[in-house]
């Protein structure tokens, strides 16, 4: 029942979580780390006690919209974090938020949980990966480009994101949502009208996965008409390795390019990889496309663990410097 | 599910009848008002076609409005009696 409610209340807040949480609606969800399905408090000792295990190195989950931490459970038992903490020895923190509210504001949050959680966590932490589900992955960058901005301590110890079905470049669902809701406002129908009201109803989060808007100021720039894919304003940041997963419905690579993993289309979900190889400085095995995946099996399927695992491998604790190893790997 | 949850569905579902009513009364009075409108033209017709106009949009916005008003006292009666009910629920717990 718990897991089903709070999945419930992830869809509701993914729908309406921004009016929710603008007229303080005690179903909001505010954004927090969670361990069995509660939240934990940002304090050293319940920190402590949820945490027994508790790390140098530790892994943040990220949801994607209308979802809850659940969304990583793998069917048969474990998830992606409970696998890299085995694998690894990454402390899993799994967040769950309102993924209603605007991308950026969520993007605001999470820096500053990650900000609070270096001066509370039960010992020093020295690595921190990131792990996006789709708006998550959006999530996760917002949050690193407002670190950048406000110069946070905690992006100074991520070296590596990894971005699971993630709209790098928006969702064309949302912006033909958004053409139709504008074009059924400016029918002189009480019906019509009353459909595109319905319509705008959707929550900031839903808008912002349109253009995949990490920053207020792209929000407010939105394009009302648009429907091609914008060109993203705000780029991956140079000092983190970056790794892509994306989903094809189809085996065939021309319907895989356009109709992606059914909720984001290939050159979304590859940030642009896919159609402009050279404009893109993204090593290209730092991204893999699974072929008959859809959009939500990415977040739990064994094939994708195994290839964040690989990815995970070369890796040591004594990491190199951030970005390092990416600049070699374009040299080469 | 916590006293502030059932506090949020009570004020969702307040809220929700709340705009809704008031989005289909208008779209009920709009629809109605053109047929209105075109029998307000006609002089032979126009004068109690004017009546029942006023008549029936009274009627739709008094239905709604009553709608409104009993959705806002169920809401305000459920969230005393959550109150009352956390409120008992703190004392036993003390006493306990």
């Amino acid at each position: 029942m718990g897991k089903k409610l709070e999945l419930a209340l992830g869809i509701l807040n993914g729908t309406i979580g921004d009016y929710l949480a603008e007229t303080r609606n005690g179903l909001a969800t505010p954004m927090a780390l969670v361990v069995g399905g509660a939240p934990v408090a940002l304090e050293r000792t319940a920190l402590e006690r949820a945490y027994p295990r508790a790390g140098s190195r530790v892994v943040v989950l990220a949801h994607g919209l209308m979802c809850t931490e659940s969304v990583w459970d793998i069917p048969g038992g474990g998830d992606y974090g409970a696998y890299l903490e085995r694998d690894f020895g990454l402390t899993p923190l799994y967040l769950r938020f309102n993924s209603g509210l605007a991308i950026p504001d969520n993007g605001a949050e999470l820096a500053r949980l990650l900000e609070s959680l270096l001066g509370v966590w039960p010992v020093a932490i020295d690595e921190i990966l990131l792990l996006g589900f789709s708006m998550g992955g959006l999530v996760v960058r917002a949050a690193c480009h407002q670190a950048c901005v406000a110069g946070m301590r905690w992006l100074s110890l991520v070296r590596r994101a990894i971005y699971v079905g993630t709209p790098h470049l928006g969702a064309p669902y949302e912006r033909v949502g958004r053409v139709l809701s504008k074009l059924a406002s400016a029918v002189p129908d009480p019906f019509a009208r009353l459909a595109a009201q319905i319509g705008d109803l959707r929550s900031d989060g839903i808008k912002d996965l349109g253009d995949a808007d990490l920053r207020h100021e792209d929000r407010a720039r939105r394009r009302i008409g648009s429907l091609r894919d914008p060109e993203h304003p705000v780029p991956l940041l140079p000092g983190i390795q970056h790794y892509i997963i994306a989903g094809a419905l189809s085996t065939d690579p021309r319907l895989a390019m356009v109709f992606g993993d059914a909720l984001v289309p290939m050159p979304s979900g590859t940030n642009g990889l896919r159609t402009e190889p050279g404009t893109i400085a993204l090593p290209p095995r730092h991204v893999k496309v699974f072929a008959g995946t859809a959009h939500m099996t990415l977040a739990h399927d064994p094939h994708v663990y195994e290839q964040i695992r690989e990815w995970c491998d070369g890796w040591s604790p004594a990491s190199p410097e951030p970005g390092r190893d990416l600049e070699e790997e374009e040299d080469g | 599910m916590d006293a502030t949850r059932w506090r949020g569905l009570v004020a969702l579902v307040r809220d929700a009848v709340e705009h809704g009513s008031r989005a289909v009364e208008k779209v009920q009075l709009e629809t109605a008002g053109r047929p209105f409108g075109i029998l307000e033209q006609i002089p032979a017709v126009a004068e109690p076609t004017r009546v029942v106009h006023v008549i029936y949009d009274a009627t739709v916005s008094g239905v709604h409005g009553v709608v409104r008003a009993v959705t806002r006292a169920v809401g305000t009666t459920v969230d005393v009696a959550l109150r009352v009910a956390e409120h008992t629920s703190n004392d036993h717990d003390r006493e306990a």
